[in-house]
This record gives C-alpha cells, structure tokens and sequence, in this order.
C-alpha cells in the first residue's frame, strides 16, 4: 500500500479492474432483473392501493382483487427487487473486500435464473390465487425449495471467498456479509416449515411476524450497513471513525434479530412472555442501528457536504437514516399503549414499506449508483434524472409511512371500538388510502429515471467522459465528490 | 482480444497500462483501515437509554416468563357488557339502550348546572331529578330546552334567580336523545307511560314555539298545561319503530 492513504498503486487499480470485470454479468444481471421486478412492484403497489380506496373497481375480476394484489405487489417488492438488487450488492462487495475474482459467474448466473424464476412461479401460484395468507410467505410451500436453491447457489461462493481474504483484521462489511449468507437460509426454512396450512394457526401467525422481522434485521440490515460500511469511507476518503463501536453495532444485530417479531402480536393468544422478550428484542436493537449511524455520523463530521454531491453516499445515508426510523417506530410500537391500538391498523403495512423501500431499496441504490459504472465502463447520464429519483422517492415513501400511521390511527380508533360496525373502521381510514396510491406514483416517477438510465448504461450507452455524475455538478466537470465540495466551497455556492 | 467491443473497458487488456482501465476504477480511493477510536459518550449514553428502555419493557410484560400466564400486562379485558346471550345479545343493543347511551352522551351539556346525578346546586340550579317540570307533560320540558329560562323560577316549591341557554343549536335528534334520558333517568314516569321523546315529536316542538324570541318565564311557562304532551307516534322501545 502506498503512503498516500487515498492514492490507489497501479497494481490495486488494475486488481480492482480483474475483480469487478469478474462480477460484470452476474452483477449486471441482478441488478436489472431486480430493476424489472420494482417495475411490476411499483405498478402491483398502485393498483393495490386503487383497489382498497375504490373497493367497487373491477368487481368480477378475481385476478385484481386486493387479496391477491396486495401479496403480489410485497412478493415482487421484497424478492423480486430488494433482495436480487442484495445479491448483486453482496456478490460485487464480497469480491472487492476479499480481493478476490469471482470464478465461477456462470454458475452465479444460473442460479439468478433459478431465483427469477421461484419470485415468476410466487407471483404467479398467488395471483391465481393459490396464496396463503402469510405475508411475505403468501406463495405455496413448495415454492420455496427454488428461492431456497437459487439463494444457496448464489451465495455459497461468498464462503470460499471469504477463505481466500487476504490476511489481517476482517473488514466489519465482510462480517455482516458472511452474516446475511448465512442467516437467511436459516430464517426462510424455519419460516417455510414451520409456516402452514397445517399445524398450528396461532403459532403460524407469530411464526410469520418472526420471519418478515428477521428477514428485516437479519438480512435487509446487513446487507445495506455493509455495503454502508465500505462506500462511506470510500467517498470520504477517510477510515471508518471505530472498529470497536462498529463491533458493537455487528454482534448486537447478530445476539438481537433473532429474537424480534412476535411483539407484532403483543397481547395475542401466546404466553405473555414471547411477544414480551419480541418486544424488548425490538427496543434493544436500537442499539445496532445507532452504532452504524453513530459512526458513520462521526466518519463523515467536517464532511457532511459531501452528501450534496455524491449521489451514492446521499441514498445510502438516507437508507441507514430510515433504518433508524424503522426501528425507532417499530420498538416505539410494541408497548401495549401504542400496540393495541396499531397492531392490526395500516400503521404496519406504514412500516413494511419504510424497512422495505423507505431504508433497504434506498440504501440499494446508493450502492448501484456506485457499482454500476465500475462493471460498464460509462457513467450515469444525467444528475437530473438522480436528483428526480432521490426526490420522489423521499416524498413517496414520507407520503405512505405519515398518511398509514394517522390513517392506521383512525382506522383503529373505530375498530377498536366494540359497539361500532365494523365497516366504520374501513370508512374513516378509507381517505388515507390515497397517501398509498400517490406514494407509489411518485416512486413510479422516481424509478422511471432510474429504469432508463439502468437501460442505457446496460447496452453501453452510459455517458462517456472522465468524471464521475454528481448531484449538484455538470457531468464529468470535476473528479470526485470532494472536489465539488471544495469548488463550491471558493465559489460561495451551497 | 483486440476485437473486443467494448473499447472503454479495456478489460481485456491484461497486464496493459493503467491509464486504460476505466475513470471509476482508477479514481477510486483506497478502503482505509478502520480506525480504532474508542467508543464516544453520545452513542454510550444513547445505548444506556435504550437498555433501561427495554429491561423495563421486558420487566413489566414478562410476567416472570411463566408460560400458563397469557394475558398481557395493560391489556384491556373485552369490553362488552357481560350477559346471557353474548356476542349476539351484544351486538343487537336494543334502539332504547342506544337511545339513553347516546342521551347520556348530550346531558353532559347539562352536567355542569344540574350535575351528574341531575341534583342541581342548591339555591343556584335546579334539580331536573323528580322536577315537577320533568315528571310533567313533555310540551313544558321541550318548551324549555328549546328557548331556555330567564328570572325568578320555582322547582317543587323551591325558588331560585338564574339563566338556562336556549339549546335549539342542537339537533331535533340530540335534543330528544337527551329529554328521554332525563325522564327516563331522573323522572317518575306516570303508569302506561315510557318516557320516549322521538326526534318527530321535537320537531313539533319546533315548530309549536318557533315564534319565540326570548326565554321563558315562569308564568309563560304555567300558561302550558302541565300535562300536554308533544304530538307524536310511540314508538316501540326494541326497534325504535312506530309502534303498530
């Protein structure tokens, strides 16, 4: 390594070069699989928003029923776009932490087909209505084997690279990354087995709550803190604030996850204790979130600016920011107080979309917007169409988590209200709904840039200069980041 | 290799110069090596927080971790009123019960002057429990609400000097809601007689007295024969139907 910190030796310059050209097709292919998904997630998402709002639309057509649009839209959301954009991320970051050539991108392509096709074969058993009512788990079970393969064959080569780091202290990005690997399989078997249409309906119920938060903590978190923990630095040029407090941050996640969910059925039909050691599970893993933010709030102190500039680092801060939200409210809402009230409201529908689009999706793109380049050769056409995606996306996803928060309000408010029909619970929260239909246009709006500067940068057609594509700068006018921040800085700008 | 397509990327050039390896690439720090401050005093004391936040948590809902206990610290027991019948009785209220629920509701207008029991305040308001004016005819009592009192009033014997507000900006509804809740709840109700107000026959009143600009006075008030009832159908106390 050089002295100059930041300075990359030609050696590393052409390593990096061997090791992104090795993940090129896997990674790309992730990634606009995963683009394609959003796309029918996004449009799943309005049309299951219309659907609640005007309940009377397509009456005789059991295909656009909300039951069956609303699973479909959270199917293609969460392993459609959100965890294939995650397997690219982790294929991508696993290869430059360990240094290491992907070798076998065939197989990892494969496998890819294997997972498009278990999400295709989801979607579609539960659009004709063969689903389960088990959100996240609404396909049959014999669905799960192929996600199951699919993820396996994909991930299992993170092991050996992994092997092959080179020596010294392991990166905290690797840790969470060995992490994800390994704890999803664990969640989704236990989930499918023990999730069904045979066995325990209540157990089932709180089995399923387990699962989506777990699927949240133990796999969404650390997917996007370690891919938080490499481009932070990266962008700032300067080391991640504290190993220790990173540590902290990685075993509190590991000791905790596990034991979140079932306070979503607090005051269910369990022994108090579960949803009691849930909820607490809940509250204490704040702790992880803040040890992230924390320190990636103290690597960046002086360089906060940066965040204007860097299209990467402004959707990646804003998804560990929602992850702090997330598990603020969601902790907030497993006292008995706020969870009689919000427990069986939209407020929860609020919050799936905060973990799910609100942080995950956000912090995602934050990492694409970094990778892409790397694996095509040609830069983000245009900070416009970035700014626009950052935007909307920020407005939609505030728009779905305040209008289903006082919308679950209101909706909970009547039902828990014994001598009320029920319907009035459906009519007051029936005006909120609309925040759900707005919110998915606007993201609509805010992926439409995105899609098309994906497409173009897929088949080559990226913008071709030295530089990279900045928010606030002209294409390819200044070298990094940093130095946006420093012209703007002698200019008076900002 | 020289036909490769993709000239930008010039991936194919192994071992070739530097400067033909793609901008992002080259531009592109180093990863430093995490660095090693120890934990600051603001994510401490957040952590502290959050640890006290959640032993409480898990201190009050555990209910010692036993596992015969499944009801919640907090939670709320069914609120429904404990009966024969159940769900089902619950669920159809009759029209009466609902009727005197939602009087009772409006009478806390009233509660302030004549209080929770309709006791009034001696020497200041009057009691509406066992009044003359509500045992009597129902024509005196909407009269009453309807344009309110003004001066020197005699309640079963008893004189006193004050003001009742007209309360003709509530509903005919809410007014008949709660003119039944006080017959029923604080009146004597003469034999044969249900003490039901209906929302028609509030509109009677209405309209009987829609001429009126000022309060009454007692002796306005006596011109009205105590025993006139507002013109209106029964209605039977389960449906709240006309009765047939």
């Amino acid at each position: 390594m050089s002295l100059d910190l930041n300075q990359a030796t030609p050696e590393d310059i052409r390593e990096r070069a061997a090791i992104d050209r090795s993940v090129r097709y896997p990674v790309l292919f992730f990634f606009t699989s995963a683009a394609a998904w959003l796309f029918v997630a996004t449009l799943l998402g309005f049309l299951s928003g219309l659907k609640l709002r005007v309940p009377t639309l397509w009456e005789d057509c059991p295909w656009l029923g909300y039951s069956r649009l609303f699973p479909v839209h959270m199917l293609a959301l969460v392993y459609g776009w959100a965890m294939q954009a995650g397997l690219g991320v982790m294929i991508w970051l696993m290869a430059r932490l360990t240094r290491n050539e992907l070798k076998n991108p065939v197989t990892v392509i494969v496998a890819g087909h294997l997972w498009n096709a278990g999400v295709a074969v989801a979607v579609i058993t539960v659009w004709a209505g063969l689903g389960r009512s088990m959100p996240w788990l609404d396909f049959p079970v014999w669905v799960a084997p192929l996600l199951f393969i699919g993820y396996l064959m994909v991930t299992l080569w993170l092991i050996p690279m992994f092997r092959a780091r080179r020596a010294g202290e392991v990166y905290v990005s690797e840790m969470y990354l060995i992490g994800a690997a390994l704890w999803f399989p664990w969640i989704f078997a236990t989930a499918n087995l023990l999730v069904g249409d045979e066995g325990a309906a209540t157990m089932s119920t709180g089995i399923n709550a387990w699962y989506m938060s777990n699927l949240i903590y133990f796999w969404f978190a650390p997917v996007a803190l370690a891919s938080a923990y490499y481009l932070v630095p990266k962008i700032a040029g300067r080391p991640i604030h504290s190993y220790p407090l990173a540590q902290v941050g990685f075993w509190a996640l590991a000791v905790l996850a596990g034991w979140t969910g079932f306070q979503r059925y607090v005051g269910g039909p369990f022994p108090a204790w579960i949803p009691a050691v849930s909820g607490a599970a809940s509250i204490f893993i704040i702790v992880a979130v803040v040890a992230a933010g924390a320190n990636f709030w103290f690597t960046l102190r002086g360089r906060q600016k940066l965040w204007e500039y860097s299209p990467t680092l402004r959707f990646t801060l804003f998804g560990v920011l929602m992850f702090l939200a997330y598990a603020v409210l969601s902790g907030v809402s497993s006292f008995f107080s706020l969870s009689q009230v919000l427990q069986f409201s939209h407020f929860v529908v609020g919050l799936d979309t905060l973990a799910v689009y609100g942080f995950f999706s956000m912090a995602a793109f934050g990492a694409i917007y970094y990778i892409v380049p790397r694996i095509t050769g040609c830069e983000w056409p245009s900070p416009t169409l970035i700014r626009g995606h950052f935007w909307f996306s920020t407005y939609g996803i505030g728009t779905v988590v305040l209008t289903m928060l006082v919308g679950g309000f209101a909706q909970a408010g009547q039902m828990n209200q014994w001598d009320q029909a029920f319907v009035r619970s459906v009519e007051v929260a029936n005006g909120w709904i609309v925040g759900r239909i707005v919110a998915w246009l606007l993201i609509a709006a805010a992926n439409l840039g995105f899609f098309y500067q994906l497409a173009l940068m897929f088949i080559g057609r990226g913008r071709r200069s030295a530089g990279p594509t900045l928010i606030h700068a002209e294409p390819g006018s200044v070298g990094s980041a940093e130095e946006a921040v420093a012209l703007a800085g002698a200019g008076g700008h900002h | 290799m020289s036909d490769n397509p993709d000239k930008n990327l010039d991936y194919e050039a192994e071992g070739g110069s530097v400067v033909d390896v793609h901008d992002a690439v080259r531009r592109e720090k180093v990863l430093p090596p995490t660095g090693k401050e120890p934990i600051s005093f603001g994510p401490l004391i957040l952590t502290a927080l959050v640890l006290i936040l959640g032993a409480g948590y898990l201190g009050a809902y555990s209910n010692g971790f036993r596992d015969d206990i499944y009801v919640t610290k907090y939670y709320r027991p069914d609120p429904r009123p404990a009966g024969a019948g159940g769900d089902a009785a619950a669920e159809k209220l009759a029209w009466i019960d609902q009727w005197m629920k939602d009087g009772k509701k409006v009478y806390n207008n009233c509660v302030p002057c004549h209080g929770p029991a309709g006791a009034g305040q001696p020497g200041l308001f009057p009691p509406l429990k066992d009044s003359e004016w509500v045992n009597g005819g129902t024509t005196r009592l909407g009269a009453i609400m309807l344009k309110g009192i003004s001066g020197p009033f005699t309640v079963n014997g008893v004189g006193y000097n004050n003001i009742m507000a007209p309360w003709d900006t509530l509903g005919d509804e809410k007014v008949a809601q709660v003119l039944t809740y006080i017959r029923r709840e604080f009146g004597t109700l003469k034999e044969g007689e249900d003490g039901i107000v209906t929302t028609e026959m509030v509109k009677a009143a209405r309209e009987q007295f829609k001429d009126r600009t000022t309060p009454w006075d007692e002796a306005g008030l006596r011109a009205i024969p105590e025993d006139s009832m507002l013109p209106g159908a029964k209605v039977d106390p389960q449906t709240g139907q006309p009765a047939q």
